[in-house]
């Protein structure tokens, strides 16, 4: 039997809005290493005809994961709250995104999850849970589409 | 010769990406930089009562590598789609090496299109990321 709670496939949380801020996202760019200035610096940023720092490729989970946070702060369960995921055995299974355009410091974006499934794998001894999450801006529509798989390690 | 998207044909390998090694600091601040928490990877206490035998990396931190090989050779507004498989866990003082060769350029809606299999592994020769990058030219 697995862990994830599975009546929630089909869930999708309510949107949650999160404004990127400028030294959030240049801490993580230092953080993995990212040498190119547009995603550090304001200045450099608009020398490169961004309207400010650019948000780097995988920042879109860092996104999904401060609604998380903002979500828990206003009351609602997180998404790993909603599944009943348990940390000592999970493991990020798959991660995927389809860009449809830039995030930049200062957006204020509107973060929702779909549970769109779960799945067995290898005899029973993995459960996976899929998610969708969908990050979009009021004027320029849907930016990031982004795929998960959580996995549990049963047994 | 340097690739470059324009002139990338199938089989060629995009110029390669290093990271590393990954210290425990690193990982400390990648929890801090990116919100996740998990203790499994910052604290050794959880990770042992997990039965693990030590901490280790967020996968998202090999990912944002992944990210960074492609974005450095095709420009971030060009890439149009980036997913990865985590296939092994990164331990602390691995160097992570980002791999990506050219699988398909095809012309679609008047774009040429690029399909780069990417690949991650670390100094042992475990492939800890298996993944798929579209970019345009």
């Amino acid at each position: 039997m697995g862990i994830f709670d599975r009546t929630t496939q089909g869930h999708v949380t309510p949107a949650v809005e999160v404004t990127l801020e400028r030294g959030a996202i240049a801490f993580f760019a230092e953080t993995i290493g990212e040498t190119n200035s547009v995603h550090l610096d304001a200045a450099a940023a608009q020398a490169a005809g961004h309207p400010d720092v650019l948000a780097p490729a995988t920042y879109a989970v860092v996104v999904g994961t401060f609604a998380g946070q903002q979500a828990t702060r206003q009351g609602q369960p997180d998404l790993l709250t909603l599944i009943n995921g348990d940390l000592r055995v999970l493991l990020h299974g798959t991660e995927g995104y389809d860009y449809h355009g830039p995030m930049y410091a200062g957006d204020t974006v509107s973060v929702e999850n779909e549970i769109t499934g779960f799945t067995d794998a290898k005899g029973g001894a993995l459960e996976i849970a899929h998610v969708t999450t969908r990050i979009s801006h009021a004027e320029r529509g849907l930016l990031v589409t982004a795929t998960r798989g959580i996995i549990h390690r049963l047994g | 010769m340097t690739i470059t998207p324009q002139s990338a044909q199938i089989g060629d390998m995009i110029p390669e990406h290093a990271f590393g090694p990954v210290t425990r600091t690193t990982l400390a601040l990648y929890a801090g930089a990116s919100g996740d928490h998990n203790p499994i990877h910052i604290d050794l206490d959880f990770a042992k009562r997990a039965g693990m035998d030590d901490v280790f990396a967020h996968g998202m931190l090999s990912m944002a590598q992944l990210g960074r090989l492609v974005t450095n050779f095709a420009g971030q507004s060009n890439v149009r789609h980036l997913d990865t498989r985590f296939t092994a866990l990164t331990p602390v003082g691995a160097t992570v090496t980002c791999t990506g060769e050219v699988k398909d350029r095809r012309e679609e809606n008047g774009e040429t299109l690029l399909t780069l299999k990417l690949a991650a592994h670390i100094n042992d020769g475990t492939q800890t990321l298996k993944g798929e990058a579209i970019v345009v030219v």
